[in-house]
């Protein structure tokens, strides 16, 4: 059982905290946005600033996802409001890995098409 | 965060434990195949609530493994994925390991983490490998496509109510109240197939986010059998902080449905309405399960022990029993003029009429009536979340709950009291150290109450805090320009300044109180509900703030009585006695008023014609009656020509007909089709004693 639990089929719930600092790390170097494990209210203004920070960014600005666990209705504005800003200057992002929280949490609130997620990950 | 909570455990592993045997009570009620939605609500609700408190208390492993438990209950919510047996006993084995890892918590010891990381795998496997046929399972599976939730699904249901609308439009502060949209929508979404469309035209560019904001608009669409009560409660907590319109148009096509636009939010719409939909949807359909939803279909739609009545209808019958009275006094005032052979027949008839009228009436405000339970329950959690935020340890006391109240005065009743008890908890309790400092338990109390009072009910909230701090109260309304720098203020008019428009003493304003809305707003909403509010404090010890309110808008059962050509009505529950007055019995004091001796106490007088300018039959108190009436604690004699009958009558609004006029409440139409007034003895005790003081 255990060696299996090394390589779980899903990207989300119960991970060690060890783990994701690590994925954080391999991923840094590459510039992808990357987001963190809450990305709640409380959590929304770092979230603001980071965001606000890629947002001229002229290249495609890849927002990685798979270390987020937890997401609440201001976390998914303020990514909905990147998006959107992103879209209407003509610039793109794409999405990296997957978070149920995200999906879940974007579909509950209408946001899914808004936030451009992957069709197929949208279940 | 300086807060101690391991007072908390024992009340949360105690809770804990009693929620793991409900949610295997619901586990092994749990259809295979055909699962009832409130059964995987209940489950899901226990796996929420466990991982909140653990997660509050730090207890991380249980945090962690209740996050994967939520999402495949989550799934299984939302029809995404089957309840199956594998499934069930996935779920029950998490029972047997929650309860576990609880006691091993409780007691201090390791945490079997083998165990547990064994069963979160398998968890995660079973979400991950929901839109396969799961190989572990074995053969009693049934794949997603087939199933649906029963009464929303099946073809066997009856025709379907049309569909609610709900228009969900937050406040902005909505967030920073601890209020969060995706978790009402998702219990929405629990209730049944939710339809979402945002609204994000508020959304401005992420630049000019305040990200404690909530900017963006929710228009929803939920089958019309799920009651309108479950879909308020979900948004009860965001009362006040939020626009909310829950209506269904008055009898949809049913094809309005399927003809409706496509949902937006393929991740909360489980069912399809046909099976054609569902067939065409997902590849390998078995379907194995159609008797069994039939079955389902039918009991969820037959054991219910009422029925849901709009609350129009019952108003337009609450009128009709309100003209009803007025008819039967009529009648009752003609029959007392009979004479006749069959005169005695017509009173026995008519004395009989009025019992039924009596009944009728009482049972059609009962109808109206619910324990004000309903409102009080949300209090312990929101007592619990702010005190944890603000540092404070807080008692909450419940009593009085099942006193019962009209829905429409429940309803909006719920807001004020939120206020009020923000307000206790944010600046009436002090911080634990403060507490002890002052010599008091470390622990503050806030107590709600509610009980009847005359013809009133009292909603009481208090608390054992600081009180409120008049010079402080008293420095900030000079510096705003309310009151003179010179003007002197009794303590009950310093209080009573709390209640101005934008008024908050808060040193800093927090995101629970002090944004200036507060209590000028809570007595804005008791007002219009026909009620008051009222604030004693003292100074270190606490405050109390008492709302009043009509027990019905409707009907009371009053005294009529003369003042000359005038009718008036005193609420009977206002009187503590008639009687006729000896004039040894007045003793005139200075200036214009008097008392009368009455058991051992002087009660002020108020003579009705003075303070109405009617031409009343006599002057003189001996020739007319004193009605001793009680109102706000204080007696007065009320002088009246006569006493003519006792009778129920109709409220009618003054207010909204004409006006307010102090000492009124309301006006009634009389048997022979003349108006009188209804008395308002609290506000006649106000009103003459401002004439005296004037």
């Amino acid at each position: 059982m255990t060696t299996r639990k090394k390589q779980p089929p899903v990207s989300k719930g119960g991970r060690p905290v060890k783990r994701r600092s690590a994925a954080r790390k391999r991923t840094r170097d590459d510039g992808s946005l990357i987001l963190a494990c809450d990305c709640t209210v409380a959590e929304a203004a770092t979230l603001k600033t980071q965001l606000a920070r890629r947002l001229g960014e002229s290249d495609a600005v890849t927002v990685d996802v798979s270390a987020l666990q937890r997401i609440d209705t201001a976390g998914l504005q303020l990514l909905a409001a990147f998006v959107r800003d992103r879209r209407t200057a003509g610039r793109a992002i794409t999405w990296r890995g997957r978070a149920a929280a995200l999906e879940a949490a974007a579909g509950l609130l209408g946001l899914h098409d808004m936030l451009e997620l992957p069709r197929e990950a949208g279940r | 965060m300086t807060v101690d909570l391991t007072q908390f455990h024992a009340a949360f592993f105690e809770e804990s434990f009693e929620a793991l045997d409900a949610m295997e009570a619901a586990l092994l009620k749990l259809d295979v195949g055909s699962p009832e939605p409130e059964l995987i609500n209940t489950i899901f609700r226990v796996a929420h609530s466990i991982k909140g408190g653990s997660a509050t208390f730090g207890f991380s492993d249980i945090a962690s493994f209740t996050h994967s438990l939520e999402t495949l209950l989550d799934e299984l919510r939302g029809g995404r994925m089957a309840v199956t047996v594998a499934v069930s006993d996935l779920l029950l084995k998490s029972v047997d390991v929650l309860r576990a890892m609880l006691r091993a918590v409780q007691a201090k010891q390791p945490i079997d983490a083998q165990r547990v990381s064994d069963l979160q795998f398998d968890l995660e496997v079973a979400i991950a490998r929901k839109d396969e046929p799961p190989a572990a399972a074995g053969p009693a599976v049934a794949a997603a496509g087939a199933l649906s939730q029963p009464g929303v699904g099946g073809e066997a249901a009856a025709p379907k109510p049309p569909r609610w609308r709900v228009r969900f439009h937050p406040y902005r502060e909505l967030l920073a109240r601890g209020n969060d949209p995706l978790r009402m929508l998702r219990e929405l979404a629990a209730l049944g197939e939710l339809e979402v469309r945002v609204d994000a035209q508020m959304l401005p560019p992420l630049a000019d986010i305040n990200p404690q904001d909530c900017y963006l608009a929710w228009s929803l669409e939920l089958p019309g059998e799920v009651s309108e009560e479950a879909i308020r409660q979900v948004f009860e907590w965001a009362e006040g902080d939020c626009d909310l319109t829950i209506e269904r148009p008055a009898c949809a096509p049913e094809g309005l449905r399927e003809a409706g636009l496509p949902p937006q939010t393929p991740a909360a719409t489980p069912a399809q309405p046909t099976h054609q939909a569902a067939a065409a949807q997902s590849p390998p359909p078995p379907r194995p399960e159609a008797p069994a939803k039939q079955e389902a279909s039918v009991s969820a739609l037959g054991d219910s022990g009422s029925i849901r009545v709009s609350v129009e209808k019952i108003d337009e019958l609450m009128n009709t029993v309100g003209e009803l009275v007025i008819t039967q006094a009529m009648l009752s005032q003609l029959g007392s003029h009979f004479d006749g052979a069959d005169a005695e027949k017509l009173r026995g008839g008519l004395a009989q009429l009025e019992r039924n009228m009596r009944e009728l009436q009482e049972s059609v405000m009962r109808v109206r009536m619910l324990p004000i339970s309903f409102v009080f329950s949300r209090f312990p959690r929101m007592v619990r979340d702010l005190a944890q935020r603000l540092g404070k340890q807080i008692e909450l006391k419940l009593t009085g709950e099942q006193t019962e109240l009209d829905k429409t005065v429940l309803e909006k009743i719920g807001d004020p009291l939120v206020h009020l008890v923000r307000n206790c908890i944010d600046h009436g309790i002090e911080s634990p150290e403060a507490r002890i400092a002052a010599g008091k338990s470390g622990e503050g109390t806030v107590h709600l109450d509610a009980y009847h009072r005359g013809g009133n009910i009292a909603v009481e909230v208090s608390d054992d805090g600081g009180g409120l701090d008049g010079e402080r109260i008293l420095a900030k309304a000079r510096d705003r320009g309310l009151v003179g720098a010179g003007d002197t203020l009794t303590d009950a008019e310093v209080n009573e300044l709390i209640f101005l428009p934008g008024f908050s003493t808060a040193e800093k304003t927090t995101d629970v109180s002090g944004r200036g809305v507060g209590m000028d707003v809570v007595r804005r909403n008791v007002k219009q509900l026909g009620g008051k509010v009222e604030v004693r404090s003292e100074r270190g010890r606490g405050s109390r703030f008492t709302i009043t309110l009509p027990l019905t808008l409707a009907i009371v059962d009053g005294q009529s009585v003369a003042v000359g050509t005038e009718t008036y009505i005193v609420p009977l529950i206002s009187i503590v006695e008639s009687m006729q007055l000896k004039s040894t019995g007045v003793t005139r004091l200075s200036g214009h008023s008097e008392v009368l001796s009455f058991r051992g106490d002087y009660l002020p007088i108020i003579r009705l014609h003075e303070l109405f300018g009617v031409e009343p039959r006599s002057r003189a108190l001996h020739e007319g009656l004193v009605v001793v009436a009680e109102g706000d604690g204080r007696r007065v004699g009320l002088f009246v020509d006569d006493l003519l009958g006792q009778q129920q009558v109709v409220i009618k609004s003054l207010e909204a007909n004409y006006g307010h006029i102090e000492g009124v409440s309301g006006a009634t139409i009389l048997g022979d089709g003349s108006v009188a007034l209804i008395l308002d003895v609290p506000g006649l005790i106000r009103a003459a004693s401002t004439r005296a003081a004037a």
